[in-house]
C-alpha cells in the first residue's frame, strides 16, 4: 500500500497554508477570495448563470432543512450564496462596478470564519433546487463556496482528516487490508450462527462477475446490510467480489470541494474494477459514491471508455425481486418500517421507487414519509455534516429538526437509510432526543427476509 | 426634454437592450459548462426534456409546489404582462381587416381587457411588493434595486393606467409616430403631445435598458438553468 503512487503525491504536497496566515482578516486573504469568486467568470456556465439569475424570491428558505429548522440570515440560502455573489457582482458586472451595494455587490468583508461555517452550514441537499422557480441549485454555490475554503487551507479539520485517511488507505475509517479480511471472516460466521447456511463474503477474487463496493461503514460499524447483500448474491449463486484495498465507495472531495482528491480517492476503485476484471462494478448503500461514480465520473468520463457497467446494489436486489428470484418472508419484519430517501439517492441519482419496492417486499408494515422521495427532507448531516462532531448540537436541534419531526409521524420501530452518512447522522438524532427507533439499511430487512 | 425622449432616447433604448440581451446569450452559450447537474425527477433528454422546461418556464411548478401564495401573484403577474405586452402591438399599428373578419370592436375590446389586465397586474406588483417588505425570509435577501425595480414597475402601471382611465387617449397619434420612429422620419408635429404618454414611455424605457444588467433578465437565463438540471 506505501507504494501506491496516491500516497506519494499527497505526501510531498506542501501544507496548504500555516495557521498563523490564518488571520480573519488580512488583505492576502481578501484579495484570495475576492479573485476566486471573481474567477467564476470563466465558468462553469451554471456559476456563472447563478450569480446573476436569483430572482429574491425566498422560496429556497422556505424549504431549506436547515433555514426551517431554526432560521438566521446567513442559513437563508439566497443570502449564504451571496457571500460570493456579492463579490462576483461587485467585480464582474457592469451594474455591480456602477451601483455597488444598491444593488447587491459588495466587497468580502473579510470574516473568513464566518463564511467558513456559513457554507458548512448547507447539507448540499438541493432541496432548494427543487422549488426554484429560476432553477438555481444553492448546493453548486455551496460547493464552490467551500472549494474556495479549501484551497485556503480553511477546511474542517475534521474533514480534511477524514480524506487523509482515505488517500492513504483507500478508506474513510482507515481499515488496513488485514481489518477487511477479518471483517469477512467474521461477518461469515455471524450469518451462519442466524441462518444455520454458509455464506460466503470473498475478497480479490479476480474474474468475478461482480465488483461490490459498499461504505466502507457498512462492513465495520452497522454490517447487516452487507450481510443481506452476499445472502443475496449466495441464494442466487452470482460469483461476486469485495476488494481487500477499496471497500468504501464514500468520497469526501465532493463535500470539500476538493475535485483533485475527489478523483485521486476514484481512482483506486477503478483501477481496482480494471483489475479484478469484473463485468459490474456495483456500487453500495452509499448515495454519493454512487453520485460520483455514475454521474459525475462515467458520465464526463474522468478515466475513459471502461470495460465494466455501473449499477446499484438497490436496482439490483429491486429488479431479482420482480422476476420472482427470490423468497422473502415479511413476517420477519413485523414491525412499523419506514424509509429516508437519501438526498444523494433521491434528488441527485433518482433512485427512489427500488428501495421501496425492497421495503415492501421485506416487511408487514412499510409506512411511507411526508413529503418523500424527490421532496424528501434532508436527515441534515449531508454534505459531510455528519461526520463533525463539532457541530453536532446544529445537526440535532437545527439541520435535522426537519426529520426527526416526519420520522416522528410515521410512528415507525424502524428507518431505513442506504448511506452511511444519513445513518450516523439520524442514528444521533434518535438518540439525542431519545425516540425509540432503530437506524438501519435498506438490505438489513432484506437480511432477516430472505428465505435461503 | 420631449425631443430627448421621444426623438433620440428610443433609439438608444433599442440598441442597449438587444445588444446588451445578445452579449448575455453569448457569454452564456460561450461558457463552458462539463456536463448536467442532473436533479430528479428528469426527463432523459431530447422532446422531453424540452417540455419540461418550457413547462417550467411558463407554468413555474416548482414554485407551485413550494410557495403557494407566490406562485399565485408571480403567476398572474407575468401571464398578464405577457398579455399586456401583446395588447401594446395595437400603439404601434393596427389590424382594422382582421377585427371585421372577427367581427368585433377592437376599441371597446381593449378597453375592457386592458383596463381588467391593468388593475389585475397592478394588484399582483402590490402583493409582491408587500411581500418582499413584510415576511423576513424575503426582506433579508432583498437589496435596494429589488425595490426599485418594483417601483419602477408600479410608475410604469399607474401612468399606463392612467392613459386608460383617463380621458381619451387617441392611439392615432401614436401609431403615426412610431412608424415615424421607425423609418427616421420623425418631424415635432408628430410627437404625441400627452405628458402622461411621455412619462409613461420614459419610465419604460428606463427599465428596458435595465434589464440587460438586471435580474429581469432571468426571463432568457431561466431556459439556461432549467437546460442544466433537467437532463439525465
Ligand atoms: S442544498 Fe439543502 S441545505 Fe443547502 S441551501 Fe439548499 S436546501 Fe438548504
Ligand atoms: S428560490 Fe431561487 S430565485 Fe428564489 S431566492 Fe432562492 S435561489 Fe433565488
Amino acid at each position: 500500500m506505501s507504494d501506491s503512487p496516491i500516497i506519494r503525491e499527497k505526501a510531498v504536497k506542501a501544507p496548504a497554508v500555516e495557521p498563523d496566515e490564518k488571520a480573519t482578516t488580512g488583505p492576502a486573504l481578501r484579495k484570495q477570495v475576492t479573485d476566486a469568486c471573481k474567477a467564476i467568470d470563466n465558468g462553469p456556465r451554471v456559476l456563472k448563470l447563478y450569480m446573476e439569475m436569483c430572482a429574491r424570491c425566498g422560496t429556497c428558505a422556505e424549504q431549506c432543512p436547515v433555514y426551517q429548522g431554526e432560521p438566521t440570515e446567513l442559513r437563508n440560502p439566497a443570502r449564504r450564496s451571496d457571500l460570493i455573489r456579492s463579490v462576483f457582482k461587485k467585480h464582474m458586472t457592469v451594474s455591480g462596478k456602477v451601483f455597488g451595494p444598491l444593488v447587491g455587490g459588495r466587497d468580502f468583508d473579510g470574516d473568513m470564519q464566518r463564511f467558513v461555517d456559513a457554507f458548512y452550514e448547507c447539507t448540499g441537499c438541493r432541496r432548494c433546487a427543487t422549488f426554484c422557480p429560476m432553477g438555481i441549485d444553492n448546493s453548486v454555490i455551496t460547493r464552490k463556496g467551500r472549494a474556495i475554503v479549501d484551497k485556503l487551507g480553511w477546511t474542517p479539520e475534521r474533514l480534511q482528516k477524514v480524506i487523509d485517511i482515505s488517500l492513504e488507505t483507500g478508506n474513510t475509517d482507515g481499515a488496513n487490508q488485514a481489518a477487511l479480511k477479518e471483517t469477512a471472516r467474521f461477518l461469515e460466521e455471524e450469518i451462519a450462527d442466524d441462518c444455520g447456511v454458509e455464506v460466503r463474503i470473498p475478497y480479490d477474487v479476480a474474474g468475478a462477475e461482480i465488483f461490490f463496493v459498499p461504505p466502507s461503514g457498512d462492513l465495520l460499524v452497522n454490517p447487516e446490510a452487507v450481510m443481506g447483500i452476499a445472502k443475496v448474491f449466495h441464494k442466487l449463486g452470482i460469483s461476486w467480489t469485495l476488494s481487500s484495498r477499496a471497500f468504501d465507495g464514500a468520497n469526501y472531495g465532493l463535500f470539500t470541494g476538493d475535485d483533485k482528491s475527489m478523483k485521486e480517492d476514484n481512482k483506486l476503485y477503478i483501477d481496482e474494477a480494471r483489475r479484478l476484471k469484473c463485468k459490474t462494478l456495483m456500487m453500495g448503500e452509499c448515495g454519493h459514491a454512487h453520485r460520483i461514480m455514475k454521474f459525475m465520473m462515467e458520465k464526463a468520463k474522468w478515466w475513459g471508455d471502461l470495460p465494466f457497467e455501473i449499477t446499484n446494489v438497490l436496482q439490483f436486489t429491486a429488479g431479482i425481486i420482480e422476476d420472482g428470484a427470490i423468497r422473502l418472508d415479511k413476517s420477519a419484519n413485523p414491525d412499523a418500517v419506514t424509509y429516508h430517501d437519501p438526498c444523494n439517492f433521491g434528488r441527485s441519482c433518482g433512485i427512489v421507487e427500488e428501495p421501496r419496492r425492497i421495503m415492501m417486499a421485506s416487511c408487514a408494515d412499510f409506512r411511507e414519509m411526508t413529503p418523500n422521495r424527490h421532496l424528501n427532507w434532508c436527515c441534515g448531516g449531508g454534505g459531510g455534516l455528519s461526520a463533525m462532531d463539532d457541530i453536532y448540537e446544529f445537526r440535532m436541534n437545527v439541520s435535522g429538526k426537519m426529520k426527526l419531526k416526519q420520522i416522528d409521524e410515521t410512528e415507525a420501530k424502524f428507518c431505513a437509510a442506504p448511506c452511511s452518512n444519513c445513518k450516523r447522522q439520524l442514528a444521533q438524532l434518535m438518540e439525542y432526543h431519545k425516540r425509540n427507533v432503530t437506524i438501519g439499511g435498506v438490505h438489513d430487512v432484506v437480511y432477516r427476509a430472505l428465505v435461503l | 426634454m420631449n425631443h430627448l425622449i421621444l426623438g433620440i432616447l428610443p433609439y438608444f433604448t433599442v440598441i442597449i437592450f438587444l445588444v446588451g440581451i445578445g452579449y448575455r446569450f453569448y457569454i452564456w452559450i460561450k461558457a463552458p459548462q462539463p456536463g448536467a447537474i442532473t436533479l430528479f425527477p428528469a426527463p432523459s433528454g431530447g422532446a422531453d426534456s424540452f417540455f419540461a422546461i418550457v413547462k417550467e418556464s411558463l407554468l413555474f411548478p416548482g414554485l407551485f409546489k413550494g410557495d403557494r401564495f407566490l406562485w399565485a401573484a408571480a403567476w398572474i403577474f407575468h401571464v398578464t404582462l405577457a398579455l399586456i405586452i401583446i395588447g401594446h402591438v395595437r400603439v404601434f399599428t393596427d389590424f382594422p381587416g382582421l377585427w371585421a373578419a372577427l367581427g368585433i370592436n377592437a376599441d371597446s375590446m381593449s378597453a375592457i381587457s386592458g383596463g381588467i389586465a391593468g388593475v389585475t397586474i397592478t394588484i399582483c406588483a402590490l402583493l409582491l411588493i408587500v411581500r418582499r417588505l413584510a415576511i423576513l425570509r424575503v426582506r433579508e435577501i432583498s437589496s435596494f434595486s429589488d425595490f426599485m425595480i418594483m417601483l419602477l414597475i408600479m410608475a410604469i402601471l399607474a401612468t399606463g393606467n392612467a392613459m386608460r382611465f383617463g380621458e381619451h387617449f387617441d392611439l392615432n397619434m401614436t401609431r403615426s409616430y412610431f412608424s415615424a420612429l421607425a423609418t427616421f422620419s420623425l418631424t415635432s408635429s408628430l410627437m404625441p403631445a400627452n405628458q402622461m404618454f411621455t412619462l409613461h414611455f420614459f419610465l419604460a424605457q428606463i427599465l428596458i435598458m435595465f434589464i440587460p444588467f438586471s435580474k429581469i433578465l432571468h426571463f432568457g437565463g431561466i431556459f439556461f438553468t432549467q437546460t442544466i438540471i433537467k437532463k439525465a
